[in-house]
């Protein structure tokens, strides 16, 4: 879940969207959302769900349609060796392969992070909080 | 926040594998549908397995024996793979293969849209031929190309081709010219221009802008990632990843071919030939313009065929936006464009379905008036290929 770090906006007025009910939404499935002009990409790593921001900052490339995979780090943690990190938490942008880490919205290698929602189960139901 | 009112719509959906099919314009489809679009850079599915069948004699038997090959995985081979990829073979594993490329039902899908008007196709497999050591072979695989183009896409609403040349055998690839200009849905020659040695300019290639011009056929130069070539700037042993071959090889290929023939005077003899670069991005163009006119103050005298400042033969050119440099604020392209002069002869281009493609909102995004996105979008481009606006 994204609910301990995403503040609440306006919590009183935030609406709850159904995504699906929770056997139908297994680990290793995604959802699209529109929520009227907006895209929001819902996915179930390992049984928690994630919801980003659904368009490529780039040039919009739809994110639910992303690979999950690997990628490769280099960093002082590493010892400045480039290591393979991350095994299916990063979102590849099917436009142009810019990637994302699923639970956090921050992009590799860029100053950027998407936007990320919390998800909410209820009732047997997955609920994106907007 | 959402509100109440605002519509749900919710989708399973699969990673996507295949980026031929995306769906990038739609976004845009109500502005867009409205207006003349022409992409200007679209490939299709040309590998070297569907020129076997037009390639006779020895040829033939050479390409039957390129294609029991195996190189990458690729289906039918790949003179990309082999020249352009072998070096840096899985750096970019992140990335959709190369492998996804586009069929015609492909093509057809993405013009059946009703957004685009024109897709005009330009060579995948052969953008390498001018690496090529030999010119008869060179020549060879270019004339099975171009048969294999016009059989396979003539006849199609909105879809043009672009024929492909290899430069080191000019007569030949005038012949190419002569064979295939009157043909209606051909409109332009395209000379790959990585790897042509020596530059464009030179006067052993005068032939094929000499047919070109004969035949009113406008000449597009499209690049490649620029390996394994003896000389500088496009040297090989420069680069130890192929990002800084990408980045650097088109541009800079770019403006070494439009020096050459700017300089060689080609511009004033063949004086309403048209040429394009495509696949360049735009940002290096004013320094090419402005950087010759500098240096041509000291050394007119070396060009004495010039009637003016190269600038002024470079604003001439038509040029293609892919792949599209992402500029940090949105007045920042037309400002850029302005720099070169360049309102009347920037087109859009999409590289569709290529990894790198642009897709429209990088271009949708830059404010610009709607007369001059009328024009990038597809009025320049009308002009150029000398086509009519589609009812």
């Amino acid at each position: 879940m994204t609910s301990e770090k995403e503040p609440a906006r306006t919590g009183a007025s935030r609406r709850k969207i159904t995504v699906a009910a929770v056997d139908c939404f297994p680990p290793g499935a995604r959802m699209e959302v529109r929520v009227g002009s907006a895209m929001i990409a819902v996915f179930n790593v390992g049984g928690d769900y994630y919801a980003l921001y659904g368009r490529c900052p780039h040039q919009s490339a739809p994110l639910s349609r992303g690979r999950l995979q690997g990628t490769v780090i280099c960093n002082a943690d590493t010892g400045w060796k480039t290591e393979w990190a991350h095994e299916g938490e990063v979102l590849v942008c099917p436009g142009h392969g810019m990637e994302y880490h699923v639970r956090t919205g921050k992009a590799f290698g860029y100053n950027l992070k998407l936007r990320t929602y919390e998800v909410v189960v209820e009732d047997g139901q997955v609920k994106l909080v907007m | 926040m959402a509100t109440d009112k605002q519509s749900v719509r919710v989708q399973r959906v699969e990673p996507s594998f295949n980026p031929v099919q995306d769906e990038d314009l739609d976004q845009y489809s109500d502005e867009l549908s409205e207006l003349t679009i022409v992409d200007v850079d679209v490939h299709v599915d040309d590998t070297l397995m569907f020129m076997l069948d037009y390639m006779e004699g020895h040829f033939r038997k050479r390409m039957e024996t390129v294609l029991q090959a195996d190189f990458k995985g690729e289906p039918g081979n790949s003179l990309r793979n082999m020249i352009a990829h072998i070096a840096w073979l899985g750096s970019s594993y992140d990335k959709p293969p190369r492998a996804k490329l586009a069929t015609q039902k492909d093509l057809l899908a993405r013009m059946e849209k009703g957004i685009i008007d024109y897709s005009i196709l330009f060579p995948s497999e052969l953008l390498p031929v001018g690496y090529l050591p030999e010119p008869e072979w060179a020549a060879a695989l270019a004339t099975a190309y171009n048969q294999y183009m016009v059989d396979a896409y003539q006849n199609l609403d909105g879809v043009k081709i672009a024929i492909v040349v290899a430069p080191q055998h000019p007569d030949r690839a005038a012949a190419e010219i002569d064979r295939h200009a009157a043909h209606p849905d051909v409109v332009s020659v395209c000379i790959p221009d990585v790897g042509v040695n020596p530059p464009i300019g030179d006067e052993k290639y005068w032939p094929i802008f000499a047919a070109a011009a004969r035949h009113d056929l406008p000449i597009s130069f499209h690049g490649i990632e620029a390996l394994i070539h003896d000389n500088y700037p496009l040297r090989v042993a420069h680069f130890h990843t192929l990002m800084q071959v990408n980045s650097m090889g088109f541009p800079f290929t770019s403006m070494l071919q439009i020096m050459s023939v700017v300089c060689a005077g080609i511009p004033v003899r063949f004086p309403n030939l048209k040429f394009a670069i495509l696949e360049a991005g735009l940002t290096w163009m004013p320094f090419i313009m402005y950087r010759l006119d500098a240096a041509y103050l000291r050394y007119r005298t070396e060009l004495p065929a010039l009637e003016k400042k190269p600038s002024e033969y470079i604003r001439d050119w038509y040029i293609g936006t892919h792949e599209l440099e992402a500029l940090p604020r949105r007045g920042d392209l037309v400002k850029l464009i302005d720099l070169y002069q360049g309102r009347d002869t920037t087109m859009w281009a999409s590289d569709w379905p290529h990894l790198e493609r642009d897709l429209i909102a990088g271009f949708m995004r830059y404010d610009m008036d709607d007369a001059l996105r009328r024009k990038i979008l597809g009025e320049n481009a009308l002009q150029f290929f000398g086509l009519k606006p589609r009812p």
